[in-house]
């Protein structure tokens, strides 16, 4: 274990916490030290997406990161993804398109289409970004309210 | 885009909302579980001495129980830790808590079990390879046995001009709710509190109740939000241990399964052999023969529901004169058997509706007219003796129908179109009760349940408590309660919540507005309206503010409170056609007819499903952009049972996909476009004539798969998923 406190910068905060070892993974850090668990925990092997933050903009899945890894970058949980337009953006349109039922998945969903749409653009096809979202599994809405979600958050970036 | 309303959205996008897993209290420890290693064993030691030696940890098993409950005694057949042989892998053997995770699972690692392992029976067919023979009484492996006839089936099909005989397998599937188990539970001044993710707190209560020996009035069950149901969290899973060790640590402790032991632990659907035998003549069926063999797993013997609610859906909706139905479920060394979303009736309609396929085209029938020819209509009798109510799918039926030819018109080569449908019993369960408040400004619902997702309790049940008193819906709060302050309901499942607590709704809201309008002087029911930011109430030309109709003691209370509850009609069913076991009546049938149109890789044999339609009889709408979310996300569920989803076991009875990389469930990439059409008119028990729709629209798809599949490239699939292996083995053959 290091004994330098974990220093990370989530959602524009510069957060420090002490006796964190080297093996943690970004998602525990962040739900059970910060208190963030607006992050899901789904399976911890990467396979269904529910733990997806934005690291340095780019949607990465918590559960396989190291809090240590990413000292140096800015971390953006779904509780701080309203401070970005194209985030409160995302959230809206969830909430028109009635994109979510249980909601379990719904923080990882509205974080990634986050990061895809700041990365490509509203201008990206409406497909690329549908299939780089077949990493985030849901099991409520057959996808097709999540569709119409991101088409929204697309149409409204424009 | 119909417009949603649903005041969790909010809440749910900005993360707040606290599920099963999220739960945490002040000083608690982290539980986990030791499983067996086996699938079947003896076990000689749990030795916990190790474990314990560890700085904080608290370890239970079997012997420390009776002390744990003060001596109280559990039902004997299900004790938390066995009592006699391990019956299922990862059975749990001892439990530990401990201040971290990391810590407890080293705990766990680090208890020393000795078992001696025995013979394990893994799969369904090598305990009855064909069929039970006369010794079928002595095996250890009948946890039920159902029997029905009407008519004489040898005779009828002796006669018949043609008979097809064929048999299905289908594949073991888990719900694979992204949350997995999870609660927290807290022991103390002889109260036993346990907050869980779960679809029935009342039924959370009994079980636990019942395992640990305990009074049901000494245990408290508060939901938490719940990340997923699908019928896998109906039932106690972890509530009795994660009680159990925050008794022995005298804090509270958290469980929660990790999404591999959510795999093997989970209670979920397993596979089956299904024998049909139909015999026509002159273009109608004179007869059919069922044999069920169902994989219940390690299911308590006498205690098998499958297998008698599912039988009858290998009858079909179709008119039926002469058949025998006879199913055994059958005991292996799995989890036990649990309901998944329309438990096994996805499965039976795939048999039925690929197997009616197959007799109508050996019989010179078109399969669909032959399908509208035997479908019951309203008023029809059920084979089971039933009568049926308004009933909605020969109408369905025929909407498909239409959209299959208008698709047809334009389908490519070697694509093809498939036409399925299903039936189902809405309304089931015991009943459920809830109370009305009415506060000077707002509308309470108050009740037992948690949102599952479906929008049937917080959509549900506040819309019809809206429409009812007139209220829009942004003055009706629904509010959650512990078992402790909630009125009874039987659980979020069966597509029964908004029907049965919206009934209920309806009975204490025309309490309500009658005293309403009792106090304004007017006979019969008030209505509400919004009133200068408050509300008021109209009856018979007169108007009051709420707040002057309530009572000195009532404005205490926060408002005029009403109960109200439901309770269903029996069911019954003919009972001179059983001839062993149990059969169980439905309720309010309700059916659906989907179609499908598909590509078929013919090299790989790989299936896309390029558009997919469905028609539902849903009795009344209760709330559009919810009933529209429940089919949409029904049929993907459903494209994950007929394509890609199969639990598989090793021969030692050890599941060998765990995790969601291996059992694959439909991802946004795969998805068709889905058309939705919902047909009213034909009214059921619930609320404004509604019928359930949580389950539905599951139970044609992959019926509907299979048939597109059949149309497009000849291959009679008989063995569920339609995995690229199967599909091209099936083309090899034809």
């Amino acid at each position: 274990m290091s004994d330098r406190p974990l220093a990370l910068t989530v959602n524009g905060r510069p957060v420090s916490a002490p006796g964190v070892p080297d093996s943690e993974r970004l998602l525990d850090t962040l739900r059970w030290r910060l208190g963030l668990r607006g992050t899901k925990e789904g399976c911890r092997t990467g396979d269904c997406g529910a733990c997806t933050v934005l690291v340095a903009g780019r949607p990465t899945l918590s559960c396989l990161t190291l809090a240590r890894e990413v000292e140096q970058e800015a971390v953006v949980t779904i509780e701080g993804i309203d401070a970005d337009p194209v985030g409160q953006a995302v959230r809206d349109a969830f909430r028109d398109a009635g994109a979510l039922q249980c909601g379990y998945c719904t923080p990882g969903f509205v974080v990634a289409l986050t990061g895809l749409l700041k990365e490509a653009g509203s201008a990206a096809p409406a497909a690329a970004l549908l299939e780089d979202l077949g990493g985030n599994l849901c099991r409520c809405t057959g996808y097709a309210a999540i569709a119409r979600a991101a088409e929204l958050a697309r149409e409204r970036l424009r | 885009m119909t417009a949603v309303i649903r005041p969790d959205l909010g809440e749910k996008l900005a993360g707040r909302v606290v599920y099963g897993t999220d739960l945490e209290a002040p000083g608690m420890l982290w539980g986990a579980l030791v499983l067996s290693p086996v699938a079947a064993g003896r076990i000689v030691a749990v030795d916990l001495a190790a474990a314990r030696a560890r700085p904080g940890v608290v370890a239970i098993s079997a012997a420390d129980v009776p002390a744990l409950v003060g001596g109280a005694v559990g039902d004997a057949e299900r004790p938390p830790f066995p009592a006699g042989p391990i019956t299922y892998p990862a059975q749990p053997l001892a439990a530990i808590a401990a201040p971290t995770l990391e810590e407890a699972r080293a705990a766990a690692r680090a208890v020393r079990l000795e078992i001696e392992p025995a013979p394990v029976v893994a799969d369904l067919e090598s305990v009855f390879p064909d069929w039970p023979g006369p010794d079928v009484g002595a095996s250890p492996h009948v946890a039920g046995h159902v029997r029905a006839r009407r008519g004489d089936v040898d005779r009828a099909l002796a006669g018949a001009t043609t008979v097809v005989r064929e048999t299905y397998r289908t594949s073991g599937i888990h719900q694979v709710a992204l949350e997995p188990h999870a609660c927290l539970a807290e022991v103390g001044d002889g109260r036993w509190h346990v907050r869980s993710s779960t679809q029935s707190p009342f039924g959370v209560r009994e079980d636990t109740a019942s395992i640990l020996g305990l009074p049901e009035a000494s245990i408290v069950v508060d939901g938490a939000w719940v990340g997923g149901g699908f019928g896998g969290k109906g039932a106690s899973l972890l509530e009795p241990y994660a009680l159990l060790l925050a008794r022995a640590a005298g804090r509270p402790v958290r469980l929660a399964l990790s999404y591999r032991e959510e795999f093997l632990l989970g209670r979920s659907t397993l596979p089956a052999v299904i024998r049909l035998e139909t015999g026509v003549s002159d273009g109608r069926i004179v007869a059919r023969r069922v044999r069920l063999l169902l994989d219940v797993g390690a299911s308590l013997p006498g205690r098998d529901f499958a297998t008698g609610y599912s039988i009858g859906f290998l009858l079909g909706p179709y008119v039926t004169p002469t058949f025998e139905v006879e199913g055994y479920a059958v005991r292996t060394h799995k989890s036990p058997f649990g309901p998944h979303r329309a438990p096994f009736a996805p499965q039976c309609a795939f048999a039925v509706e690929s197997h009616l396929d197959e007799v109508a085209r050996a019989a010179g029938i078109d399969p669909v007219a032959f399908r509208a020819a035997h479908l019951w209509t309203t008023g029809a009798t059920t084979p089971l003796g039933q009568t049926v109510g308004p009933f909605g799918l020969p109408a369905a039926l025929e909407a498909a129908r239409e959209r299959a030819r208008a698709w047809r018109a334009t389908l490519p080569p070697g694509h093809g179109i498939g036409i399925g449908v299903g039936f189902w019993s809405t309304g089931t369960g015991a009943g459920g009760e809830v109370r009305l408040r009415l506060s000077p400004s707002e509308l309470t619902v108050e009740q037992g349940e948690r949102e599952i997702g479906s929008g049937s309790v917080v959509v549900g049940v506040a819309a019809v408590a809206a429409r009812r008193t007139g209220l829009p819906r942004g003055r009706i709060r629904v509010e959650y309660r512990p078992t402790s302050t909630a009125p009874f309901d039987s659980g979020v499942f069966g597509s029964r919540t908004t029907a049965v607590l919206g009934r209920a709704v309806d009975a204490a809201a025309a309490d309500l507005l009658g005293e309403l309008a009792r106090r304004l002087g007017a006979p019969g029911e008030a209505t509400l309206v919004e009133a200068g930011g408050d509300l008021a109430a109209e009856a018979g030309g007169a108007r009051r503010p709420v707040r002057e109709l309530l009572t000195g003691p009532e404005r205490e209370e926060g408002g005029l409170a009403a109960a109200g509850r439901h309770y269903g009609p029996e069911t019954s069913i003919d009972e001179s056609v059983v001839e062993a076991g149990t059969f169980y009546g439905y309720r309010d049938y309700t059916g659906a007819a989907h179609v499908a149109q598909v590509e078929v890789d013919r090299a790989t044999g790989a299936v896309r499903v390029e558009r997919y339609a469905a028609f539902h009889d849903v009795g009344a709408l209760v709330d559009r952009a919810s009933a529209q979310a429940q089919v949409e996300g029904g049929i993907v569920m459903g494209l994950g049972t007929a394509l890609t989803e199969e639990a598989i076991w090793s021969d030692d009875g050890r599941l060998a996909n765990p995790g969601l990389l291996d059992y694959r469930i439909p991802t946004l990439a795969e998805v068709p476009p889905i058309d939705v059409e919902f047909l009213e008119g034909f009214p059921g028990g619930g609320p404004f004539g509604a019928k359930g729709l949580g389950e539905p629209p599951i139970i044609p798809v992959p019926a509907t798969v299979a048939a597109a599949v059949r149309d497009a490239c000849g291959a009679h699939l008989t063995e569920l998923p339609l995995s690229p292996e199967r599909v091209a083995r099936a083309l090899k053959l034809a």
